[in-house]
C-alpha cells in the first residue's frame, strides 16, 4: 500500500511539475491569449462591418438626396443585420456547372485570409497579436493571394461573366501590385523596418504622407484597386458583368462576401493610416480612438469616391498602372532615399 | 485567342429593359454584336387597326414610356393630317411647351442611366431623376397625369395650361438650367468619365447616313438635320430653334448633343411661354363621332427625343386601315453592331447608353 501511495504521490508530483505555473503561463500567453485576441478581432471586424455598412449606405444616400435605411433600429442602424439574416435564411445555391469544392472553399479562404491578416496589424501600442519584424511584407503577401483566390472563385463558378471577372482580376493585379510594393519599399526605407511599430514610431515627427506625398497618392490609388472600390471596381462591375465573380454566389456565401468587402475596406484604411498618417499617434485621446478616427475619415473618403466616380476601363487601368503609378513610385523611392541620406543632416 | 460568345440579357442591369445581345468577343475585343429583340412586342400597329382614331392614343404613348408626350403628339398630328383639321394657334405654342418639357425629361433620364452604365453608383441617376420629377410635376399640372398624359386632341389639347403654370415653369427651368451646368462641370472635369466616352463608339458621317440613324446620334456625327427645323412644324422656326450639332461622332459627341439640346429646349420653352398668344387651345372632344377622312393616307414626321419618328396611316372610316410606325430607337439599335466592333467589352455599355434606347419603342 505504502509503495503504491508513494508511487501515486510521485506521479502526481511529476504531473504537477509538468504543468508548472510557468508552463501554464506559457500556454496562456502564447495560445490562449492569441485565441482570445483573435475572437476579439473578429468581433471588432464584424462591428466595423455593421457600422460601416450603415455609414456607407447613409453617406451614399446623402450624396444622392435620399434617406437611406430608416426603418430597422435607430436611423436604420440594424438594416445590414436584417439584410444579412435574410441572406442567411435563403437557400445556398451552387450552380451545376461550378466546380463545387473550389467555388465554396475559395470564398471561405478569402474571408479567412482577411481575418488572418487582421492579426498581424496592430491597433495601438498595446493591442496586437504578434509583432512580426516582417509584418508589412507578410500583409502584402497575404493581400496578393486575394486576387488569385478571386480568380479561382470566378473561374470555378462556371459562369462566363465570372470567368471574365477572374481574368480581369489577374490583369488588375499585374497593374497595381508593383507600384504598391515600390511604395512599401520606400516606407520601409524611411522607417528602417518592416515592423508596424517602428513605422508608426518613425512618424512621430512627420507623417509619411507629408514626407512622400507622391508615394501616398500612388499607394492610395493602388489600395483602391486592391479593395475593388470605384473607380476600380472592374472585377465586379455591376453594369457590365452583372456582379463578376459574385454572379453565381448563393445567398449565404454572398453574406460572407459582404463581410469580406468591408473587412477589406477596414484593412485597407488601417494600412493607409498606419503607413502614412502616423497610426495611433495623437494628443489627449486614447491611442485606439485616434486610430479609429483616422480609419473612419479615410473610409468615408473612399465612400465619397464611390458616389462620384465612374468606372475605369481595364486596359486604361493597366496603362495607368505601368505608365504613371510605377514611374511615380520609383521617383518616390529615390526621393525617400535622398531624404534619408541628406535630409537628416539638413 | 479563340472567340467566345457571351449572352447579355434579356435580364441584365444595363440593357434598359429586355434587350438581348449575343456578343462575340476575342479576348476583350468585340467582334460582333447581335441584338435579339421582340421580348416586348405588343403588336401596336395591328392593335391600332381595330380601334377608333382617338382610342389609339393610349397605345401610342406606351411606345416610349420615357417620352409618351412626343409619341402621342406624333399620332394625333397624323390623324389631324388625315382628317384635315387645323391646329389652333395657341395650341401650337402649348404643344411646343409640353413637347420640349418632355424632351428635357427624357434626356435627363438618359443622362442618369448612361452614367449608371459606365459605372457610377446611381448618383447621377438620382440627381437627374429628381430634376425629371420636377418636370413630371409640371406636366401633371398641365395635363392631369404624371406619366401617360392622353391630353392631345384633334386641333388642340385636352385643356389649356392652368393658371400659374408659367411661373412654375420658369422656376423649374431655372433650377434645371443651374443643375445642368453643375452636371456638366462635374462630369467633364472627371478624367475617367471623359476617357470612358471619348473616341468610344465612333460613327462616321457616311456610316451615320448609311445606317439611317436619326436624332442626337445623327447630329453627333456632324450632320445638321433636325426635323424640327427641316420640316418646320409648329412654331419652331419662329421661336428661333437651332439644332445642336457635334462633329466627333463618338459617345462623347452624342452626350454633348443631348446636353446642348436640353439647353435649347429650355430656351424654347421660355420663348414659347413669352410669345404665347391669348385665346383658345382646346381641341375636339375625344369622342370623335362621324369623322370623315379628307385624304386617303397621311404621313407625318416629328423629332422625338430619340430621333426622327414617322407615322404612316391609311384611312378607313372610323379607324385607321393601316398604321405603320418608324421607331427611331429601332433604327438606332441597328447601328450598334457597326459602332461597337473592335471596341472593348466594357465600352459596349457606354455605346449602348449613348444610343439611348427604349425597348418599348424598338419592339413596338
Amino acid at each position: 500500500m505504502l509503495t503504491n501511495e508513494l508511487a501515486y504521490s510521485k506521479a502526481v508530483a511529476y504531473i504537477m511539475s509538468l504543468l508548472s505555473w510557468d508552463k501554464l503561463n506559457f500556454i496562456y500567453n502564447f495560445v490562449l491569449a492569441n485565441i482570445v485576441y483573435g475572437v476579439i478581432v473578429i468581433i471588432g471586424v464584424m462591428l466595423f462591418v455593421v457600422i460601416f455598412g450603415w455609414v456607407e449606405r447613409k453617406v451614399m444616400a446623402k450624396a444622392q438626396f435620399r434617406h437611406g435605411p430608416t426603418k430597422v433600429g435607430p436611423y436604420g442602424f440594424f438594416q445590414n443585420i436584417a439584410d444579412a439574416l435574410k441572406l442567411l435564411s435563403k437557400e445556398n445555391f451552387i450552380p451545376e456547372s461550378a466546380d463545387k469544392y473550389l467555388f465554396v472553399s475559395s470564398i471561405v479562404f478569402i474571408l479567412a485570409i482577411l481575418l488572418f491578416s487582421m492579426l498581424i496589424v496592430p491597433f495601438s501600442g498595446g493591442i496586437y497579436a504578434v509583432d512580426l519584424s516582417v509584418a508589412l511584407l507578410a500583409i502584402f503577401v497575404l493581400l496578393s493571394v486575394l486576387p488569385i483566390l478571386i480568380f479561382v472563385a470566378g473561374w470555378s463558378s462556371g459562369n462566363k461573366f465570372g470567368s471574365i471577372s477572374a481574368q480581369r482580376s489577374i490583369i488588375m493585379m499585374v497593374s497595381y501590385e508593383m507600384p504598391m510594393l515600390m511604395v512599401i519599399a520606400a516606407v520601409a526605407l524611411a522607417a528602417h523596418s518592416f515592423s508596424f511599430f517602428s513605422i508608426v514610431g518613425a512618424q512621430s515627427n512627420m507623417y509619411f504622407a507629408v514626407l512622400m506625398p507622391i508615394g501616398f497618392v500612388v499607394f492610395f490609388i493602388a489600395m483602391l484597386a486592391e479593395l475593388e472600390r470605384p473607380p476600380f471596381d472592374i472585377r465586379e462591375a455591376d453594369s457590365e458583368l452583372i456582379s463578376g465573380w459574385l454572379t453565381d454566389v448563393g445567398a449565404p456565401f454572398y453574406a460572407s462576401v459582404l463581410i469580406v468587402d468591408y473587412a477589406r475596406m477596414l484593412l485597407g484604411s488601417l494600412l493607409i493610416v498606419l503607413l502614412f498618417f502616423g497610426g495611433w499617434q495623437g494628443p489627449f485621446l486614447p491611442k485606439v480612438a485616434w486610430l479609429l478616427i483616422k480609419v473612419f475619415i479615410v473610409a468615408i473618403f473612399i465612400i465619397v469616391l464611390r458616389a462620384t466616380y465612374v468606372r475605369m476601363r481595364l486596359d486604361r487601368l493597366l496603362r495607368f498602372g505601368w505608365l504613371w503609378l510605377l514611374p511615380l513610385s520609383i521617383i518616390n523611392l529615390i526621393w525617400v532615399y535622398f531624404f534619408m541620406v541628406w535630409g537628416v543632416i539638413l | 485567342m479563340s472567340e467566345t460568345k457571351i449572352n447579355i440579357g434579356p435580364i441584365h442591369p444595363s440593357t434598359h429593359g429586355v434587350l438581348r445581345l449575343v456578343v462575340t468577343v476575342d479576348g476583350d475585343t468585340i467582334k460582333e454584336v447581335e441584338p435579339h429583340i421582340g421580348f416586348l412586342h405588343r403588336g401596336v400597329e395591328k392593335l391600332a387597326e381595330s380601334r377608333m382614331y382617338m382610342q389609339n392614343i393610349v397605345y401610342m404613348e406606351k411606345l416610349d414610356y420615357a417620352a409618351p408626350m412626343a409619341h402621342q403628339e406624333l399620332y394625333v398630328s397624323t390623324v389631324e393630317k388625315l382628317l384635315g383639321i387645323e391646329v389652333k394657334e395657341r395650341a401650337e405654342y402649348v404643344r411646343v411647351v409640353l413637347l420640349e418639357l418632355q424632351r428635357i425629361a427624357s434626356h435627363l433620364l438618359w443622362l442618369g442611366t448612361m452614367c449608371n452604365d459606365i459605372g457610377q453608383m446611381f448618383s447621377m441617376f438620382m440627381w437627374t431623376m429628381r430634376d425629371r420629377d420636377m418636370i413630371l410635376r409640371l406636366l401633371q399640372e398641365a395635363t392631369g397625369q404624371r406619366m401617360f398624359y392622353v391630353n392631345m386632341r384633334l386641333g388642340g389639347v385636352n385643356r389649356d395650361l392652368p393658371a400659374g403654370f408659367e411661373d412654375d415653369t420658369y422656376k423649374v427651368l431655372d433650377s434645371i438650367e443651374h443643375s445642368l451646368g453643375e452636371y456638366k462641370d462635374f462630369l467633364e472635369s472627371n478624367p475617367v468619365f471623359m476617357e470612358r466616352l471619348k473616341n468610344v463608339g465612333v460613327l462616321s458621317r457616311e456610316n451615320a447616313i448609311r445606317l439611317g440613324v436619326t436624332g442626337p446620334v445623327l447630329r453627333g456625327s456632324g450632320i445638321d438635320y433636325d426635323v424640327r427645323r427641316n420640316s418646320s412644324y409648329y412654331k419652331y422656326t419662329k421661336l428661333g430653334f437651332r439644332p445642336a450639332v457635334e462633329t466627333g461622332g463618338d459617345s462623347f459627341a452624342r452626350y454633348k448633343v443631348r446636353m446642348k439640346e436640353m439647353q435649347e429646349s429650355i430656351s424654347l420653352v421660355r420663348k414659347a411661354l413669352e410669345e404665347m398668344p391669348k385665346g383658345d387651345a382646346l381641341g375636339l372632344p375625344i369622342k370623335l363621332i362621324g369623322a370623315v377622312p379628307k385624304e386617303k393616307e397621311a404621313i407625318v414626321k416629328r423629332e422625338l427625343p430619340r430621333g426622327e419618328g414617322m407615322m404612316y396611316m391609311v384611312a378607313d372610316k372610323q379607324r385607321p386601315y393601316r398604321l405603320a410606325i418608324r421607331a427611331p430607337a429601332f433604327i438606332n439599335l441597328a447601328a450598334l453592331d457597326h459602332i461597337s466592333r473592335g471596341q472593348r467589352l466594357a465600352d459596349l455599355f457606354a455605346i449602348l447608353g449613348s444610343l439611348d434606347l427604349v425597348m418599348a419603342d424598338v419592339d413596338k
